[in-house]
């Protein structure tokens, strides 16, 4: 990808600038670009291209500690970032270092909080799950009573579920269920054979209630744009050298590129807004060269924040103004607070017996998945709000052969015997939206570029805490269904706040500017040119995993941005 | 323009149609050579001597010995605890391995009065058996707290090790080269 060339002529205007080039960054300038705005895309981290920096074939052989990590310098540079599911050897590359990014949280409450500072930003290491919400959701803090109520129903984003997943490629299977509304997908990935086994044993108990059908996943199973269907290598999160799994660089950004009409600046770190008083507007973005650490000044007529939650909401809390002196665009005190995630790892596991003659050939990079069934058409008692179940089955390699007993032919011979099959289930909650969960700025930490880090401070209510406890009942119950035997439910506690990956709400939207960051559009109520359209808009957080409806809502807010700019509303 | 540079021109343009005509052992080289292009690590000191390089390279034979496919020693094992008691463990943990390793050539010699590499192997392959079991009453009493047992460390890295080399993949379990494609109902060979 071309970026912005240090030699060439400083720009310092544009019709728009874009903070972040990751899930929805890329959107922004996609879409920005392709309805004729000249986008400014700034990005905090290197460039980054799969020609040069894709290791999803490296073999463990090739990798200096087989696969294990380089564990002295991760546990030195990299004590937070280590701890994502999809963080390795080869994928270290693509998290922030913790020392130069840091940030605080109180001594008993940890949060993890994962940060990807690259051309791509968190898009090239997702988890690639692609679910709608639906008026189950977006219905929910109207029902319940809490929070604030969404501005917008299932009607207003249907359309932009559409066009996202149609450019990015779905496979999935559809199943009319009115909680998890179906998509344009491309066919689905095949389930293993237990797994269909559990699923039609699932379905002979439960009928339609609780389902278990294939994942929905951005990963193409036919050719899409250019990009080459999945060849089933498996590690998607070290990239994918022929651009099957959706990330910006493999399919938005180029996108983007091939108008004409954006600049991509890498190493620039966006550290406040300019606001001007006068029209009430941001008229610009200050940026520090990561690698000169010279600072510029560019300015358009909208700004899109898509930094990633947590980032976007430092942002703002950084750019305080006379007239804000709270943060920028946080008259209503609401931004940095009621920050969600999911809560994980409540669920079980058993053994599956027969099929002792089959075995899955190929890394499929996708899962099972339970829709969420609590709460529903039934009212659970303890708990408001569900979960939706990720897993599956395979069966054992050599690496129970580590710690197991024996030595010599006959442990030699267990290496390549294939061990039982296995199903397993993995829960992920809803977290309820409250202001006490919140980020502010740290009055002393600063980051290596001397810009305030924040502190977080953010914990599960009871509600979360009961739906972790339903997850293990409910899973030995599939399981129990499937005739699994040796049913062990997680012995795992909750997850830690943020481990998901899906950190969201620190600008939520809203109908009312006093308890709300963003109106219906994703657009500031205090700075009518500036729209938020990564995870912070969320209102509440349903249990799906949210990227889809991030993106979803990116290109939603570009094309209102657009036509208000044209009726020079903006 | 060479065959690698060909390749990754054809990834670099992301022509479907190039991407498609990619064959699987095409497709497994992209990435790849820019890994191997990197600068290796450079040499750092060294935990084994060539005595204590020597035991390792004997009892990680006995725990997965040569047969119709390849042993520890073909798969480079030696190197690979080297590798990672140098570079990975803690110097608690290195200590504990190399206190572990004098002690064995101590009770070798309480037994049969020479070191351990002079006993013939079945002598050896006796001794170990005793260490193991040591190491399975263990785990059964502590659990995971017996995995810092010098021997239970030696088993994890030689197992590791050797279904992760080259040779134990390819000769072995038949894991590599990645298959490429995705078959989840296929019957065990």
């Amino acid at each position: 990808m071309k970026t912005h060339s240090m030699t060439a002529p400083l720009l310092r205007d544009y019709d728009a600038i874009v903070v972040g080039s990751g899930m929805t960054g890329g959107w922004a300038a996609k879409e920005l670009t392709e309805l004729g705005l000249r986008t400014l895309v700034l990005e905090a981290g290197r460039p980054i291209t799969p020609e040069r920096d894709a290791r999803e074939h490296v073999a463990p052989f090739e990798m200096p500690f087989r696969g294990l990590g380089d564990r002295r310098a991760v546990d030195t540079r990299q004590s937070v970032q280590q701890k994502s599911v999809t963080f390795d050897e080869m994928s270290r590359q693509f998290w922030t270092d913790d020392i130069d990014n840091p940030y605080s949280t109180p001594e008993s409450r940890a949060f993890d909080w994962f940060r990807a500072r690259q051309v791509g930003g968190k898009s090239l290491i997702w988890g690639r799950q692609t679910y709608r919400m639906s008026n189950l959701d977006f219905e929910a803090n109207l029902r319940d009573g809490i929070a604030a109520d969404w501005p917008i129903r299932y009607v207003d984003i249907a359309p932009w579920y559409d066009r996202v997943e149609r450019f990015i490629g779905v496979s999935g299977q559809a199943e009319q269920l009115p909680q998890l509304p179906d998509g344009a997908f491309l066919a689905a990935m095949q389930l293993n054979c237990v797994e269909q086994h559990v699923k039609e044993r699932i379905a002979a108990r439960y009928g339609r209630e609780r389902v278990l059908t294939i994942g929905r996943a951005a990963v193409l199973t036919s050719a899409l744009n250019g990009r080459a269907p999945c060849h089933y290598c498996g590690p998607c999160h070290r990239l994918c050298s022929t651009r099957s799994y959706f990330s910006s660089i493999n399919a938005t950004l180029p996108a983007a590129q091939a108008t004409g009409r954006m600049t991509l600046r890498p190493h620039s770190i966006v550290r406040a807004l300019r606001y001007d008083a006068s029209q009430k507007r941001v008229s610009g973005v200050h940026v520090i060269d990561a690698q000169t650490g010279v600072e510029h000044l560019f300015t358009a007529r909208v700004v899109f924040l898509c930094a990633s939650s947590i980032e976007s909401a430092r942002l703002l809390l950084n750019s305080a103004t006379p007239q804000f002196p709270n943060g920028l665009a946080n008259s209503s005190d609401q931004v940095g607070r009621n920050i969600m995630d999911h809560i994980k790892w409540g669920g079980a596991s058993g053994e599956i017996d027969g099929f002792a003659d089959r075995r899955v050939i190929g890394e499929r990079p996708n899962g099972i998945y339970v829709p969420r069934f609590r709460n529903v058409t039934s009212r659970h008692p303890d708990f408001i709000r569900g979960y939706g179940f990720q897993g599956g089955a395979g069966r054992g390699g050599w690496e129970s052969a580590t710690r197991a007993p024996g030595i010599g032919l006959a442990f030699k011979a267990r290496l390549t015997e294939p061990g039982p099959w296995s199903m397993s289930f993995v829960g992920f909650g809803e977290m309820l939206p409250r202001e006490s969960n919140r980020a502010t700025i740290d009055p002393q930490l600063k980051d290596k570029w001397g810009i305030p880090a924040l502190h977080i401070d953010a914990q599960w209510s009871e509600n979360e805490l009961a739906i972790h406890r339903d997850m293990n009942v409910t899973a030995a119950e599939l399981l129990d269904a499937a005739g699994a035997r040796n049913i062990r439910p997680s012995t795992r506690g909750p997850s830690t706040p943020g481990n998901s990956n899906h950190e969201m709400g620190t600008a939520r939207m809203g109908r009312d500017p006093t308890t709300s960051v963003l109106n219906g559009w994703n657009q500031a109520w205090d700075a009518r040119n500036l729209f938020i359209t990564d995870g912070a808009f969320m209102t509440s957080s349903s249990c799906q995993n949210p990227s889809l409806t991030y993106m979803a809502m990116t290109a939603r807010a570009c094309h209102h941005a657009v036509a208000e700019l044209k009726r020079r509303n903006l | 323009m060479d065959r690698r540079e060909l390749l990754g021109w054809m990834v670099a343009t992301g022509g479907l149609a190039a991407l498609e005509r990619l064959s699987p052992a095409d497709l497994l080289t992209i990435g790849r050579d820019a890994h191997h292009a990197e600068p290796a690590h450079a040499a750092r000191e060294r935990t084994l001597d060539a005595r204590a390089a020597a035991l390792v390279t004997i009892v990680a034979e006995q725990i997965i010995p040569a047969s119709e496919t390849p042993g520890a020693s073909d798969a480079g094992v030696t190197a690979f605890v080297e590798h990672m008691l140098t570079g990975w463990y803690s110097p608690a943990d290195r200590d504990r391995f190399l206190a572990g390793l004098a002690d064995l050539d101590l009770r070798s010699r309480a037994r049969g009065g020479v070191s351990f590499a002079m006993l013939d192997a079945a002598t050896q392959r006796a001794l170990l058996e005793v260490i193991d079991d040591e190491v399975t009453a263990l785990r059964t009493a502590h659990g995971a707290s017996a995995n810092a047992h010098w021997f239970a460390m030696l088993k994890y890295l030689t197992v590791w090790g050797y279904c992760t080399s080259e040779r134990g993949m390819r000769e072995t379990l038949h894991t590599w080269p990645m298959p490429m494609r995705y078959d989840g109902n296929a019957a065990v060979k």
